[in-house]
């Protein structure tokens, strides 16, 4: 099927009824989530995998898909009113947003902020539309060693690419694996760490760990900021009308980021924060009036936003293509489609075309129901700000606890959760990135099932990872990418003392 | 000795490397697979000693943004312990004594305990949403939630 041919199947899928209204539900839910501050893409998939249950994996993961773009694009709206960013891809866009807002002009930044993100969104999904069938047909050949290097090389990546410490990260990113190694394992039959427990005999649902890890975590840290203002009832939005000189001030920011953002996206590790934040350095570097910037500058506040959407669609591209993962988020979307037993990957475009193509055919639905829809209703949907903190705190515990119920119907679960939320408190606390373990959760099981067949293949033989220049080359840039960015820290921290 | 904060969490760190390493070498042995269940734990309870002995012996200094998340004041770690331990009795109770009714008393009384003192709205939230969930998860999407003492 080629592409054209594809996204016929896919608008089919979109288009239907029930296609457009599942990815209506999920950006708008996706919205309002990713604006509550803390609240981000993880927590919101992880939340509404339960809805998902019972439902066909064709619209659920369309809604899915729906939900992350619309809590990227949601978490700008609490970024530019209360400075107070809802995920940390938007945090560049508070750099001008806010002023912005604090000179009166909420409205007109909303309104730049939600066409950057179209205009992101949709230049991106194109680029998905050409690029992942094409990866998806090369991948097709890859062999277990392949797969396994290619695995080690996402995680090394985002282990590297973490803010702060990259040994915390890889500590991170090795605590996940471990935790995959509890349960009994599926190819010899052997008891791991279960003590006997036979709750602990099929291990621990992803679910458990993406809602402690995350939303858990976001709970604690809401409560020690629960005296934090939210949006008083009082606050002026302003205008919202965009002038043909403002589009042309945004046009080239625009443009330029959305590439700069996708190519970002599919690059393991890196995503929507990096994105946004090389865009906004990028635009500050090449434009003329740098001073304007971080005082309410328009071109400011569309780069961050045009690729922090593109970014969000780039990372279609190896999960899609590959089944791979290359961020938190998109290992908790890989949760989501496994859940409905759909496994993403290079036979999903022969095997799955409907949901392949309708998860990108929804996106273009998606990027217009987000503009169409956001731009008259911003002053209504910014209303969610104002919900006290106490009230949120409670609620989001009470959606995580019967997400996780939902699973198995299992208390024990529940106490799990309590644990992880506890663990994911205390990362954030001692600076150990969260992405890495989830990511390194998601991706462990396959992992070690992809070594052992390899070996199993050369007869015990390591060779088998460097006999060959694809699973050779992975490697390589799997170990590059860890000790690179770890000489630059040091260099630059020899060049701090000498000062 | 433990100086810094990094020290003493690379030192507890070891120590459950090392007790991991060591279930690891208890794992009873399979003779018929090339690559037995115990060699991607071995693996990974070394890589975890080598990278907690590397944060160590780390002479990365800690920023004050980092110095800053770590600072709660007790007063605020015993609110947070006090909501945990609010989840603890509710995961305790609730298929005892039912979603709606423990659910109702959770939102009500942590939000209450964490500040919001607006009854009217605190009350009606707190029976609508446990009701409101109970229709979509059992009416509509046919997953079952404990009844307890409910008659429902």
């Amino acid at each position: 099927m080629n592409a054209f041919d594809g996204m016929i199947t896919g608008f089919q899928v979109a288009l239907s009824w029930e296609g457009i209204l599942f990815v209506l539900i999920g950006v708008i839910v996706g919205t309002l989530i990713g604006m509550m501050p803390g609240l981000g893409p993880i927590s919101a998939i992880a939340i509404m995998i339960p809805i998902t249950y019972g439902m066909d994996p064709a619209p659920a993961l369309v809604m899915m898909a729906g939900v992350y773009y619309g809590a990227v694009f949601g978490g700008s709206t609490s970024s530019i009113l209360l400075n107070a960013p809802g995920i940390s891809g938007t945090v560049a866009t508070a750099f001008d947003g806010y002023p912005m807002a604090q000179q009166g002009k909420a409205g007109k930044a909303l309104a730049i902020a939600a066409i950057a993100s179209f205009f992101g969104g949709t230049v991106s999904v194109i680029m998905l539309m050409l690029l992942a069938p094409a990866l998806s047909s090369v991948a097709i050949s890859f062999g277990p060693p392949a797969y396994f290097a290619l695995m080690l090389m996402g995680l090394t990546a985002i282990s590297s690419l973490s803010e702060g410490s990259t040994i915390k990260a890889m500590i991170s990113a090795v605590a996940g694996v471990m935790v995959v190694t509890i349960g009994i394992d599926p190819q010899t039959g052997t008891q791991r760490f279960t003590f006997g427990n036979v709750n602990l005999f099929e291990g621990f649902d992803f679910l458990i760990i993406a809602l402690g890890l995350f939303a858990i975590a976001e709970v604690c840290m809401l409560v020690l900021n629960r005296k934090n203002r939210s949006l008083s009832d009082d606050q002026k939005l302003g205008s919202l009308k965009v002038t043909r000189a403002d589009l042309k001030e945004m046009s080239g920011p625009m443009t330029r980021q959305s590439f700069v953002g996708f190519i970002l996206g599919v690059l393991p590790g890196a995503g929507a924060t990096i994105a946004s934040f090389i865009s906004y350095i990028f635009e500050k570097r090449i434009s003329k009036n740098p001073e304007e910037f971080g005082k309410g500058s328009i071109k400011g506040l569309a780069a961050p936003e045009s690729s922090n959407n593109a970014a969000t669609s780039g990372a279609f591209v190896p999960l899609l293509s590959l089944g791979i993962p290359g961020s938190g988020t998109t290992a908790v979307m890989l949760g989501a489609f496994l859940v409905l037993g759909v496994q993403p990957g290079p036979l999903l475009m022969t095997d799955r075309p409907e949901i392949f193509w309708g998860i990108i055919a929804s996106m273009y639905l998606g990027n217009i129901f987000l503009l169409v829809l956001n731009l008259p209703l911003i002053p209504y949907l910014a209303k969610i700000l104002s919900i006290p903190r106490p009230l949120l705190i409670s609620l989001v515990i009470m959606f995580s606890l019967i997400g996780v119920y939902s699973i198995s119907f299992n208390v024990f679960d529940l106490y799990m959760l309590l644990v992880f939320g506890a663990l994911g408190f205390a990362m954030r606390v001692f600076s150990f990135p969260a992405p890495p373990f989830i990511l390194a959760f998601i991706l462990g099981g396959m992992m070690e099932q992809a070594f052992r067949q390899s070996m199993t293949i050369s007869n015990g033989s390591l060779a088998i990872f460097v006999d060959s220049p694809l699973p050779l080359s992975l490697i390589l840039i799997a170990f590059l990418s860890l000790v690179i960015p770890s000489i630059l820290k040091w260099r630059s921290r020899r060049k701090l003392a000498k000062m | 000795m433990l100086s810094t904060i990094n020290q003493r969490i690379g030192l507890i760190l070891f120590i459950i490397a090392a007790i991991y390493l060591f279930l690891s070498f208890q794992l009873p042995n399979y003779p018929y697979a090339p690559i037995d269940a115990d060699v991607i734990p071995k693996g990974l309870g070394v890589l975890m000693l080598v990278l907690s002995a590397a944060l160590f012996f780390s002479r990365a200094i800690e920023t004050e943004a980092e110095k800053e998340k770590r600072n709660i004041p007790k007063k605020e770690l015993l609110v947070l312990l006090a909501v945990f331990a609010m989840i603890f009795f509710y995961i305790l109770l609730f298929e005892i004594i039912g979603f709606v009714v423990m659910t109702a008393v959770f939102i009500f009384f942590s939000s209450w305990f964490l500040g919001y003192t607006k009854w009217k709205t605190n009350i009606i939230v707190s029976i609508l949403f446990p009701l409101g969930m109970y229709a979509i998860f059992v009416f509509a999407l046919g997953i079952s939630l404990p009844k307890g003492i409910l008659p429902i």
